[in-house]
């Protein structure tokens, strides 16, 4: 199998599509999990960003990415990358609007203070530092009096 | 106990709500109980910030601290998996399925405390006092890894199919969209209980044997998990909490587990299971519903365990919930 361009962009439009576990309605480009697809000397490497690291997703994730390759033709290597560090603003805009809207989940904007996703306001309490899962923390919105998940950086930095 | 301020908005019932700001400045009323059903029946969401009317309050409120309760007690089971998770990768799944359910617990109990009815404290108190309820699910032993995944696979899947018939048709704002992202996430649980389930059928004959002896143990809980049939004037129904009654909800259960179940060359514990013939549906034995009453009235198999291993985690937290009660604030 000879891997020219071509070959890698099938890869990459292969897998881009797979969907996250956890929320299934994005795939892991939007979600900015997946970070290359490149040729080194064993083949096809997918180079995937966790979100978190110790993320119990990431099995699931990379049989899904094998599977996706496969489909297209392709026998892949995947690869996690511990750098560069995953942050909330590698999530695509059109996924930010989604977990907004669906799921009332807030992602830091790039600038300015993060909006609470029912009622728009900014007035975000803390409440703490992860939820459900690894990647969120919890707040509280005092005027629409709803708990608000936050996608937070695994750099701990409050989102 | 520490006081502790769990920080959700906390309102002493029957008060109206004057205190906060309102959501979108609109505080909405209704004129009397057939005005406010005929909002809900024409798919009307009611915000904390709405004068609901009382009864529908309190009915929101125990259904959400029962869930709550649930969740809460639904993680410290999976917790004590944790050290015996058969290596690295499934420890890691229970890590984050234990986070999973307490993190529930925290949003729901929020949600719960707005209403005011309860502070959260009270609720952790009545709740460890035994004077509270929780699922007739978390009330029995887990005994062995492949119950552990009997609880991962047939009742996770049935906690989820009713959390999401009531995500479908919920009328209460807050609740709704918890519901969107735990239904997202225990969809995960039923993934990971189904892939350790066929390992087990398709292992050696020993493992096969062990996930039997398990089915055998759950699949009558989960089936009870759904309740008795619902009652003709069920205000949860009315009142649109919840969408679908509890014998079409178990029903759905049988016709997808059974068939699933028989595939993978296990039985199921039930002599009078039978598929009829005229609509090819599977039907099961009538069930005897005073030992599920029992068991939610914290007179289960495992109740008084349950509960105080509930207690000792809540009392050995104590320091924590002290230390993040007296932190200096920030600089």
């Amino acid at each position: 199998m000879t891997i020219n361009q071509e070959a890698l962009e099938e890869v990459r439009t292969a897998v881009a599509a797979v969907r996250d576990p956890e929320y299934p309605d994005l795939n892991i480009e939007q979600l900015g999990i997946l970070e290359d697809v490149v040729a080194d000397a064993a083949g096809i490497r997918v180079d995937l960003i966790p979100t978190i690291l110790g993320c119990p997703a990431l099995a699931t994730i990379e049989r899904d990415v094998l599977k996706a390759a496969r489909a297209a033709g392709y026998e892949v290597i995947v690869q996690f990358c511990s750098s560069p560090g995953w942050t909330p603003d590698r999530i695509s805009d059109d996924a930010r609007k989604f977990l907004a809207n669906e799921y009332t989940i807030a992602i830091r904007p790039r600038f300015g203070p993060t909006p609470c996703p029912v009622c728009g306001k900014t007035s975000l309490q803390d409440r703490s530092e992860v939820g459900p899962t690894l990647c969120r923390s919890v707040k509280w919105c005092p005027d629409c009096r709803n708990p608000i998940e936050v996608v937070r950086s695994r750099q701990g930095v409050n989102a | 106990m520490g006081s502790v301020n769990w920080g959700a908005h906390s309102t002493v019932s029957g008060k109206t709500l004057t205190n906060v700001r309102l959501y979108n400045d609109i505080m909405r009323t209704w004129r009397d109980m057939d005005d406010f059903e005929e909002f809900l029946d024409s798919g009307g969401v009611v915000e904390p910030n709405d004068a609901m009317p009382e009864p529908y309050r309190q009915a929101v409120f125990r259904f959400i601290e029962l869930h709550a309760n649930s969740e809460y007690m639904g993680g410290l089971t999976e917790r004590d998996w944790i050290p015996k998770a058969p290596g690295l990768h499934r420890k890691l799944t229970a890590l984050a399925k234990t986070q999973d359910e307490i993190g529930h617990a925290h949003l729901l109990y929020m949600v719960a405390a707005d209403l005011g009815i309860k502070t959260r404290e009270e609720m952790m108190v009545d709740l460890l006092e035994g004077r509270t309820h929780f699922h007739n699910v978390f009330h029995y032993r887990v005994h062995s890894w492949t119950d552990q995944i009997a609880v991962a696979y047939l009742v996770d899947a049935a906690a989820l199919a009713s959390q999401q018939a009531v995500f479908k048709n919920c009328s209460y704002g807050p609740y709704k969209r918890i519901l969107r992202r735990v239904i997202a996430e225990e969809g995960f649980h039923m993934r990971n209980g189904e892939e350790m389930m066929l390992l087990m059928a398709y292992g050696s004959d020993t493992q096969h044997e062990m996930m039997q002896e398990s089915i055998d143990r759950w699949w009558l809980p989960a089936v009870q998990l759904f309740g008795p049939d619902s009652r003709p004037d069920d205000e949860l129904l009315r009142w649109h909490i919840k969408s679908e009654r509890n014998e079409d909800l178990r029903d759905r259960y049988v016709q997808k587990f059974v068939p699933q179940l028989l595939a993978c060359g296990f039985t199921i514990p039930d002599l009078g299971l039978e598929k009829d013939n005229n609509d090819g549906k599977w039907k099961i034995s009538p069930i005897d519903w005073e030992p599920l009453k029992q068991t939610m009235r914290n007179g289960g198999p495992d109740s008084a365990r349950r509960i105080s291993d509930a207690r000792n985690a809540w009392n050995n937290a104590e320091w924590v919930r002290d230390a993040l009660t007296n932190q200096p604030a920030p600089t």
